[in-house]
């Protein structure tokens, strides 16, 4: 019993009921549900900032109130930032106390080309659709966001292309 | 009775478990396939895949974050 | 024929990086007690998360790739408990006196499907969605902070190209909710029994796909 729970892995059930709980929780207490890619922006921006960009003079920030403020904030100020870390940090703590925490290598280049343009058209997406899988499916679709099912539709026909693009290349 | 491993080490998921797909689809029956990993999601997604086939699994972990998934293809 | 390797106890980092988000939800709940509920709540998500491997990604490519829909139906199992819960606190919110509904509700068009799509090419290809990839650079997956890096390429790029999203398409879109169509109960039973329903689809689909052997 206090194997199964510490060392896992728990059900997929399991998990999802407690993300379910803990998005619920972080709704009513914050009166905003779980996002991931408004922090990851911001991050971009202010890595941008500190090389000497102007982030703040784009449409995209300057047009937004609640924008404009997160891009004055920094890493540790900002919520949604710190959010972020916290995930990382959650993930971490869950390997270790499980003892199964390993630095995973990279095998070949294949692999950095695939996970570079894979994540820049996620980021991209996130930007056009107004978030990520959280913010425009797993909290959209609760709140009754008819944008949250067709994201889910939209997602899953991209996931039905791009398994067929890693089956091609990648394997 | 041969005795087959998959080197699945530093592949990201889908890989394990297509390749273990791939390999169990040519293997005699009554073969084992051992499939190492480190990625922690494709020791839970292939031992459900293969439960599922009615083949018999077990998963050891040989080091911190490395496992070794034992499939026997008995059918 | 075995390998033989020890395995390390790694109890000892485990507390200490405890000890060390502690110390830091101190700090950050002194500046303001928002920050220190975000980060707590933030070492939850990435906790489950990782302990569960709860990975959306695989819930949208299991389906196609391996006939399996656990997680999919997982993923459905928390929206149908998250549709009661939310909405909830959306009524109580209304009734409440707020002006505007709280929740993620966004425009919907073209946007939408345009970036819901390419996003799930990405999230296959990388091997991990926006949480997914927080979750494994925390496991230890160097690849993954190369998908961050991308990441953070992307949404840039995007930020950049958005005034033209906004202008032809996103200012154009009607924001849907559901409850201005079916009313809140009404909205509610449509979505839980819309869940009801793609759960027993992929369960049927589940039990009668063994795909590649």
């Amino acid at each position: 019993m206090k194997q199964k729970i510490i060392i896992g892995p728990w059900s997929y059930l399991t998990g999802a009921i407690l993300l379910a709980i803990l998005n619920t929780l972080l709704f009513a207490v914050m009166h905003t549900p779980w996002q991931i890619t408004t922090a990851i922006t911001y991050w971009a921006a202010w890595i941008l900032k500190f090389f000497g960009g102007t982030p703040e003079n784009w449409h995209y920030f300057a047009n937004s109130a609640s924008r404009s403020e997160g891009l004055s904030q920094h890493f540790l100020s900002n919520n949604l930032s710190l959010m972020n870390l916290g995930v990382i940090l959650g993930a971490l703590l869950a390997v270790l106390i499980a003892s199964q925490f390993r630095v995973k290598k990279i095998k070949s280049p294949k692999q950095i080309i695939a996970a570079l343009l894979g994540g820049i058209i996620m980021g991209y997406g996130t930007r056009i659709a107004l978030g990520c899988n959280i913010g425009a499916f797993f909290s959209a679709i609760p709140s009754l966001s008819l944008s949250g099912w067709v994201w889910g539709i939209s997602a899953f026909i991209g996931a039905w292309i791009g398994s067929k693009l890693l089956i091609k290349y990648l394997l | 009775m041969a005795e087959v491993r998959l080197d699945c080490l530093f592949e990201a998921c889908p890989i394990p478990l297509i390749k273990t797909m791939q390999r169990l689809k040519v293997l005699n029956q009554g073969d084992v396939l051992i499939v190492e990993t480190d990625h922690s999601c494709a020791t839970k997604n292939i031992t459900e895949w293969v439960g599922k086939q009615k083949l018999l699994c077990q998963v050891v972990e040989v080091s911190n974050g490395e496992w070794e998934i034992y499939i026997k293809k008995v059918r | 024929m075995k390998k033989v390797k020890i395995k390390k106890d790694q109890s000892a980092y485990f507390w200490f990086f405890s000890f060390f988000a502690l110390i830091l939800l101190f700090f950050f709940g002194i500046t303001s007690p928002y920050l220190g509920v975000y980060w707590l709540f933030g070492i939850l998500f990435g906790f489950v998360l990782q302990k569960s491997r709860f990975c959306f990604v695989a819930a949208f490519r299991d389906p196609i790739i391996a006939g399996s829909t656990s997680l999919f139906r997982a993923v459905l199992v928390a929206m149908a408990i998250m549709t009661v819960s939310f909405t909830l606190i959306q009524y109580n919110a209304i009734q409440g006196g707020a002006i505007a509904i709280p929740g993620r509700i966004s425009p919907v068009g073209v946007h939408t499907i345009a970036g819901g799509f390419i996003f799930g090419i990405g999230m296959v290809i990388a091997g991990g969605c926006a949480t997914g990839t927080l979750m494994r650079i925390g496991e230890g997956f160097l690849m993954q902070g190369i998908v961050l890096v991308g990441f953070l390429i992307g949404t840039l790029w995007g930020a950049w190209d958005y005034p033209w999203w906004e202008r032809v398409f996103i200012s154009k879109s009607p924001t849907v909710h559901l409850a201005q169509y079916f009313g809140w109960t009404g909205a509610v039973l449509f979505q839980l029994v819309l869940i009801a329903v793609l759960y027993y689809i992929a369960k049927k689909y589940d039990d009668q796909n063994n795909i590649l052997l």
